[in-house]
């Protein structure tokens, strides 16, 4: 699976980058940097984590 | 032996999943009145009609959490059971209650306008449409946005407090920033010191009436008031009951019981407080799945408080203790451009605010983060 962020939707709360340090961080404007294309199975949880801590809902997580 | 977390929103799928993700392998259990959605998006994209309903869910639990749709109608702590409205009862080992709150109003329930759900958002999103004019009722940050999102409908907006709006949640630095944005907006201000009367259309709210500015009256009437936690299924529980339910700082309210969110009342440096905001919501949700999961040792969670609202082309995100005292000091950008970086230095209590500029929250919080003496 991966992460998709709509970077329309993305207001850059952070919530996202707390749920889920190992996969996302937040670069200087704030805004969310997908650290890897493909999310581990052993990190599948905390990609949805992250997802759902999003308060505009401009994260998903989708199938490869 | 099963968690049974009673509340489907934010706070109690956060702590659900949490519980699950900590390690947790018994049976996991989330009583929902309604499917899991975002709020924040209510009052603005969901009521301008921007956004569509399905864009506000939250994701799904994992499969191996049982969602079930249901409200609590009652808790007994001794045989620790809780009750549907349904009159099923469901046994816990371990209870978080997470009912969160709902709207006041200044009428008897169910006479007047409030956002508070989906369905209240999508009611008031036909209202609003076919409207001209709009009152709102109470000028906080859900006031202010609602205010917001029907100027941008092009209706007709007076939004009515006892006090300049926003000035008990931010500060009167920001409060007067957000209200002059307001008037700009062709919004109509009115402060009412001696407070608001409803005026009824048989048994609809239609208007209030006000000692300094007469009676108020609109197509639509929005209260926006403020929110009460949903407790009210606890009453005869035993459980200390002040304004929500009062935790400990694992979110603890009783022996195998905790309180998380917007019903959960939580000693902070400043006193026991509701905090109704989003942050809290997820940060007590962990700190009460860790303190579940791993007792004594578990960490406590410590309020940092973060907020944001929009409303008027201001999109703020503050960090820090509210309401801010005092001028801040420009870090980035301009107040006259209505696009700055805040920061109110503080040592006790500082606060910081970004405005329609992008900056980390991760920095912003650091700004709002006090330094021992």
């Amino acid at each position: 699976m991966r992460i998709e962020v709509d970077r329309e939707r993305c207001d850059g709360f952070g919530f996202c980058a707390e749920a889920a340090p190992e996969l996302i961080r937040l670069d200087d404007e704030g805004e969310p940097e997908i650290l890897a294309d493909a999310v581990p199975a052993e990190l599948a949880g905390k990609a949805e984590a992250a997802a759902r801590a999003c308060p505009v809902a401009a994260l998903r997580v989708v199938a490869l | 032996v099963t968690v049974v977390v009673v509340g489907g929103s934010l706070a109690g799928v956060t702590a659900a999943d949490a519980v699950r993700r900590g390690g947790y392998d018994g049976p996991v259990t989330v009583i929902g009145a309604e499917p899991a959605y975002a709020r924040p998006p209510l009052s603005k994209g969901v009521l301008t009609g921007s956004e569509s309903l399905e864009s506000v869910r939250l994701p799904a639990l994992p499969s191996d959490v049982t969602v079930r749709a249901g409200v609590a109608a009652g808790l007994d702590l001794t045989t620790s059971r809780v009750t549907l409205a349904d009159g099923e009862q469901l046994p816990y080992e371990t209870l978080v209650i997470a009912t969160g709150s709902r709207a006041r109003t200044i009428a008897d329930p169910g006479r007047e306008n409030v956002l508070r759900t989906l369905d209240d958002a999508t009611a008031l999103r036909v209202k609003v449409d076919s409207a001209r004019s709009v009152l709102v009722v109470g000028g906080g940050f859900l006031g202010m946005e609602v205010a917001s999102s029907a100027r941008a409908l092009a209706k007709s907006v007076t939004v009515v407090d006892i006090r300049t709006p926003l000035l008990t949640t931010m500060g009167p630095f920001l409060a007067e920033l957000f209200t002059e944005a307001a008037r700009d907006h062709g919004v109509h201000v009115v402060i009412a010191p001696g407070g608001v009367r409803p005026v009824f259309d048989g048994d609809r709210v239609a208007g209030v009436d006000t000692a300094e500015a007469g009676r108020l009256e609109a197509d639509v009437v929005v209260t926006a008031v403020g929110d009460e936690p949903a407790v009210d299924w606890l009453g005869p529980s035993g459980l200390p009951l002040r304004g929500g339910v009062v935790v400990d700082e694992h979110c603890r309210a009783a022996e195998n019981v905790y309180a998380i969110g917007d019903v959960a009342v939580f000693p902070t440096p400043w006193g026991l407080r509701r905090m109704p905001h989003w942050d809290t919501a997820i940060g007590q949700a962990r700190a009460a799945a860790d303190a579940l999961l791993r007792g004594a040792s578990a960490t406590p969670y410590r309020p940092e408080p973060y907020f944001w609202t929009e409303a008027f082309g201001l999109a703020a995100k503050l960090a820090g203790h509210l309401p801010v005292a005092g001028r801040p000091t420009v870090l980035r950008g301009s107040l006259a451009d209505r696009s700055v970086l805040l920061h109110w230095p503080d040592s006790q209590r500082p606060a910081a605010a970004s405005i329609n500029v992008k900056f980390p929250v991760p920095k912003l919080r650091k700004l709002a983060t006090a330094v021992p003496a």
